[in-house]
C-alpha cells in the first residue's frame, strides 16, 4: 500500500550537492525560519544531498588540525536536531535511488527513503514546493 | 613584487566563493590552501569572481540557528584569508571583478595585505609558476 504523505505547507527539495554552493545552507536557514513561524515543512533530498543524513560521521565532523578542541557538528546532527526541535511539523525524505547510487546508507532513523516515482505524492502533499539547486 | 620575488611555485585561483558553509565548516578552500602552501613550496592566491569579496573587510559570519542549537562554526573566509597572509601567502584580488561588485577604487576596503591585480596581470605570469590551479 502506498505510503500516506502528511500534508505540509512547504516542500523543500534539495537537489544540489551540499558542497557546490551555499544553497543548502540557505535552504536549512529557510526551513528553520518557516518552522519558527509555525509552518509545517518536508525536506526531500536528491543526489549528493542524500548524504546529509548519513550517520557514518557520528555527531561531529573530523577534528580540525588548526583548532583541535573545537567541535563541528555533522550535518546528520543538524538534521536530527531540527527534527527533534519541531516534531510533527518537519518531515525528512530522501530519494532512495540517489542514496543507493552514491553508496549512502545508515541514515537517521527519522529519514524516510522514497522511490523516485513517489516524488509526485510529496509534491501533492505540499501547498508550495521549492526546488533548490540542480542535480 | 613579482611572483618570482614571492618565490611561490603555485598559483591557486579561487573563483567560486561561498560553498557549503554549513557542510564544510572549517575545511573550506582556504583551509586546503594553507596545507598546499606548506606542502608545495609556496602559494600565491588570486581571488576572482564572487570570491573577490573574501578580500574585503567585513564582520564575522554570524551564527546560525538550527533546531535548538546555535551553530557558530560555519565557514568564514576572512579569518582563513588572514591565516594565509600570516603564513606568507601573497593574495591578489582581481580588479575587474572588484569593480563589477562596486568594490574597486577604494583600497581601504581591502583586508590589509591583499593586493589588487589589474586585468590580465596574473594571466601573463602563468608560465612563471610550476602549477596553476583552481581551488
Amino acid at each position: 500500500m502506498a505510503r500516506k504523505i502528511p500534508h505540509t505547507d512547504v516542500l523543500i527539495t534539495l537537489m544540489g550537492a551540499p558542497h557546490a554552493s551555499d544553497r543548502t545552507t540557505s535552504a536549512l536557514r529557510l526551513t528553520q525560519s518557516l518552522l519558527e513561524r509555525g509552518a509545517s515543512v518536508q525536506v526531500w533530498t536528491c543526489g549528493y544531498a542524500t548524504l546529509l543524513t548519513q550517520r557514518a560521521l557520528g555527531p561531529d565532523k573530523p577534528r580540525n588540525l588548526a583548532d583541535w578542541e573545537r567541535a563541528y557538528p555533522s550535518t546528520a546532527t543538524l538534521a536530527e536536531e531540527l527534527l527533534t526541535a519541531f516534531p510533527d511539523r518537519l518531515y525528512w525524505y530522501g530519494c532512495r535511488f540517489c542514496s543507493d547510487d552514491r553508496g549512502a546508507f545508515d541514515h537517521l532513523p527519522q529519514v524516510v527513503l522514497r522511490p523516485p516515482a513517489g516524488y509526485g505524492a510529496n509534491v501533492a502533499a505540499a501547498d508550495k514546493t521549492l526546488l533548490v539547486g540542480v542535480i | 613584487m613579482t611572483d618570482q620575488e614571492s618565490g611561490a611555485r603555485v598559483l591557486a585561483i579561487v573563483e567560486r566563493g561561498y560553498r557549503g558553509a554549513l557542510e564544510k565548516q572549517f575545511f573550506d578552500e582556504l583551509y586546503l590552501a594553507t596545507e598546499l602552501h606548506r606542502q608545495l613550496g609556496g602559494l600565491d592566491i588570486l581571488l576572482r569572481g564572487p570570491a573577490v569579496t573574501y578580500g574585503l573587510r567585513a564582520d564575522r559570519v554570524p551564527p546560525l540557528r538550527i533546531g535548538n542549537r546555535t551553530v557558530d562554526t560555519v565557514s568564514d573566509p576572512r579569518p582563513g584569508l588572514r591565516a594565509l597572509l600570516e603564513a606568507g601567502v601573497t593574495v591578489w584580488a582581481d580588479e575587474p571583478d572588484l569593480a563589477a561588485l562596486g568594490a574597486a577604487g577604494n583600497p581601504d576596503r581591502l583586508i590589509e595585505g591583499v593586493r589588487i591585480a589589474r586585468d590580465g596581470e596574473l594571466a601573463v605570469r602563468w608560465p612563471e609558476y610550476d602549477m596553476v590551479c583552481f581551488l
